[in-house]
C-alpha cells in the first residue's frame, strides 16, 4: 500500500503538485493520468526521493521511501528510460546495480531473460532503440524482486508485441500481489489493464476512483438515423435529453437505447437505425483534464 | 566492436511475475549503521562501473604515455636542468609528469560524477542508496584507486622514459619518497576531483573550471598574492608536495615554501572541503 499525503512541490512562482493525496492499493494496476504538466513525473520522482516535496509525504506500509533499509525491495521504479550509460554492455549495466543494492549477481541473467535481452545482454546500450532500452530499465526495475512497480510511461517505445507483453506482465504481476502504478499517455491501453486511475490536471487531484466508476461518468450517447430527426429532436428535448442534429439523424447525449426508442415509439416516429455507445475512457479524461491542460492545441 | 542490437521477440519474453512478489514482507526502518554497512557494496558498484568502460583502460594508458613522453622528451630535448644547468638525471625527472598526471586525476575525478549527471544514471543510484554521502564516499574511494594506478604509471612511465633517453640515475637516495609523493599526489587529485564534480554537477563547466583554474587563475594569483598566501593555494601545495620549483618561484616563495607533508595536508584539506560540500549540496538537491 502507497500512500500519498497532501504532497506539494512549487518551483518558483509555479505549482507543478498541489496537495495531492491518494492512496495506491496493493494487488491492483493504478494508472496514473493526466495532460502534459500536469505533475505526474514530478510526484513520482518525489515518490522515490529524488525530489524533495515542499509539504507532504509518501509512505510505503507506513514507512518514508528513504528511510527504507532495501528500497530497491519494495519499490522498482523506471523514471526515465533513457537513464543508462550508452558505453555499458546491457549486463554490466544491470550488474552494477545489482552491486549497489547488494542484490544476487545470479539476478542479472534473470530479469535480462524476463525481459526478453538475452541475446542483447553484452551489446552496449548506447546501441539499444528505446524499446530496448524500456526493456533493460524495466529489467533494472525487477532485480530487487519489489513488492511496487513504479513505472512512468513504459510502453515509450515498445511495439505492439511489446506494448501487449508489458500489459499481461503488468495485470499477473498485480495479480500476484504486487502494486503497480504507471503513468501512461496511451489511455486507451491503460482502460485495457488498469483497475483503478488516478487523475491529475495542474497539479490537482481530479479523480481517484476505479477505472469502471470513471468509464460510468462518461455516460453514453445514442446515434438515431430518422427521416423526421427535427420532431424527434423537439420531443427529446421535452425530456430534457441533450440532442444534436446530423446528417440523416441526430446525436442524443447521456441517455439510453430504450429511452429514446420509447418517445419514439410513442410518437409514433419512424427510426430506420439507433445505436448507443458508450464514451471512450480517453474522452472522458479528455474533459476531466480538459480546463486543466497546461499545454494544449490551439 | 559494437555490434547492431539484437531485436527482441516476444516469443522471448516472459512473465515478470517470474519474479514472484511478496506483499507480507516486513520493511525495516534504515539506520546509520545500515548506511555504513552499504558501503561495501556502493563501492562494489563503482569498481564494476569503473572497470566496464573502456574510458577507463585508456586514461591509465595517457598517464603512462604522458610520463613516458615528457621525460624522453626532457632528457634527449631539453637536456640540462634550466635552473643550475646541470644534466638532468633519471631521479630528478622520473616522478615530475605526476603533476600533469594529477590535473588529469582531477579530471576523471569530476567526469566519474557528472558523467552519471549527464547520463542521468545519478537517479537510479540514489534511489538504491538514499544515503547520499555513501555514494559520495564510495565515487571519492573508487575515484582515488584510480587515481592511484594513475600515478603509478605515470612514474613507470617516468621510469622508463627517462632512462631510454640515456640519462644517468643521478641520486637515488629520495626516488622512494618522490615516487611516493606523485602518487598520492594522483590519488588525493583525484579524490578532489569528486567532490568538484558533486558540486558543479556539469562535466564541461566542471572540467574547465579545473583547467583554467590550475593552469590559469592560480598562476596568476601566485604571481599577485603574499607569499604566505600563495602557498596556500591547491595547486601550489601540489607542486609543493612534489617538492618540485617553477620557474616563476622567487628565493621568498623558495624559502617560506612549506613541508611535502604540510603540502599534502593542505592539498587533502581541500579535497575533504570539496567532498564536504559536494555531500551536503547533494543531500539538500532534487536529483534530476
Amino acid at each position: 500500500m502507497i500512500t500519498v499525503s497532501s504532497l506539494t512541490k512549487n518551483y518558483g512562482d509555479r505549482v507543478a503538485v498541489d496537495h495531492l493525496s491518494f492512496d495506491v492499493a496493493a494487488g491492483r494496476v493504478t494508472g496514473f493520468v493526466g495532460p502534459n504538466g500536469a505533475g505526474k513525473s514530478t510526484t513520482m520522482r518525489m515518490m522515490v526521493g529524488l525530489t524533495r516535496p515542499d509539504t507532504g509525504e509518501v509512505r510505503y506500509h507506513g514507512i518514508a521511501y528513504d528511510q527504507l533499509q532495501h528500497p530497491t525491495r519494495m519499490v522498482g521504479s523506471v523514471l526515465d528510460a533513457r537513464s543508462m550509460h550508452p558505453g555499458r554492455t546491457a549486463r554490466n549495466h544491470l550488474r552494477s546495480v545489482a552491486a549497489l543494492a547488494a542484490i544476487d549477481p545470479k539476478r542479472v541473467d534473470a530479469v535480462l531473460h524476463q525481459v526478453g535481452l538475452d541475446t542483447a545482454a553484452d551489446q552496449r546500450v548506447g546501441g539499444f532503440s528505446l524499446g530496448m532500452r524500456q526493456r533493460l530499465a524495466l529489467a533494472g526495475a525487477l532485480l530487487a524482486e519489489p513488492e511496487v512497480l513504479l513505472l512512468d510511461e513504459p510502453a515509450n517505445g515498445l511495439d505492439p508485441d511489446g506494448i501487449r507483453w508489458l500489459r499481461t506482465s503488468l495485470t499477473d504481476f498485480a495479480a500476484r500481489g504486487g502494486t503497480v502504478f504507471v503513468s501512461s499517455h496511451f489511455i486507451g491501453e491503460l482502460a485495457m489493464f488498469a483497475d483503478d486511475l488516478v487523475v491529475v490536471g495542474g497539479g490537482r487531484l481530479l479523480a481517484d476512483e476505479p477505472v469502471t466508476a470513471t468509464l460510468a461518468r462518461g455516460g453514453s450517447t445514442v446515434n438515431v438515423r430518422t427521416p423526421v430527426a427535427g420532431e424527434l429532436a423537439r420531443l427529446l428535448e421535452r425530456h430534457e435529453i441533450a440532442v444534436e442534429l446530423t446528417a440523416g439523424g441526430l446525436v442524443a447525449h447521456d441517455s439510453t437505447t430504450e429511452a429514446v426508442s420509447t418517445i419514439a415509439f410513442e410518437h409514433r416516429i419512424q427510426i430506420l437505425e439507433i445505436v448507443e455507445a458508450a464514451r471512450s475512457l480517453e474522452e472522458i479524461l479528455l474533459e476531466m483534464t480538459g480546463e486543466s491542460a497546461e499545454f494544449a492545441a490551439a | 566492436m559494437n555490434t547492431a542490437p539484437t531485436t527482441t521477440s516476444p516469443a522471448h519474453l516472459t512473465s515478470l511475475t517470474d519474479a514472484g512478489v511478496s506483499g507480507s514482507t516486513r520493511h525495516p526502518v534504515r539506520t546509520g549503521r545500515d548506511d555504513v554497512r552499504s558501503l561495501p557494496a556502493a563501492l562494489r558498484s563503482e569498481w564494476l562501473k569503473t572497470w566496464t568502460l573502456r574510458s577507463t583502460p585508456t586514461i591509465l594508458g595517457l598517464s603512462f604515455a604522458i610520463g613516458l613522453t615528457l621525460t624522453a622528451v626532457m632528457a634527449i630535448v631539453v637536456e640540462n636542468d634550466p635552473f643550475d644547468d646541470r644534466p638532468f638525471t633519471v631521479a630528478e625527472l622520473f616522478f615530475v609528469s605526476t603533476f600533469l598526471s594529477g590535473i588529469l586525476a582531477v579530471v576523471i575525478g569530476v567526469l566519474s560524477f557528472t558523467s552519471e549527471v549527464q547520463h542521468g544514471t545519478l537517479a537510479g543510484v540514489v534511489t538504491a542508496r538514499p544515503a547520499r554521502w555513501v555514494v559520495v564516499m564510495a565515487k571519492a574511494a573508487n575515484a582515488a584507486v584510480v587515481g592511484f594506478g594513475m600515478g603509478a604509471l605515470a612514474i613507470a612511465g617516468g621510469l622508463i622514459g627517462s632512462l631510454s633517453g640515456g640519462l644517468e640515475m643521478g641520486d637515488t637516495s629520495g626516488m622512494v619518497v618522490d615516487a611516493v609523493s606523485g602518487i598520492v599526489l594522483t590519488t588525493v587529485a583525484a579524490a578532489l576531483g569528486v567532490g568538484v564534480g558533486v558540486v558543479i554537477r556539469h562535466s564541461s563547466a566542471a572540467v574547465a573550471s579545473v583547467l583554467v583554474w590550475a593552469l590559469v587563475v592560480e598562476n596568476l594569483l601566485r604571481s599577485m598574492a603574499p607569499t604566505q598566501v600563495a602557498r596556500l593555494l591547491p595547486f601550489s601545495a601540489a607542486n609543493g608536495l612534489l617538492g618540485t620549483r617553477q620557474a616563476t618561484d622567487t628565493a621568498e616563495m623558495i624559502a617560506s615554501a612549506f613541508s611535502r607533508a604540510q603540502n599534502a595536508a593542505i592539498f587533502g584539506g581541500y579535497t575533504l572541503i570539496a567532498l564536504v560540500i559536494g555531500t551536503v549540496l547533494l543531500s539538500r538537491r532534487d536529483v534530476a
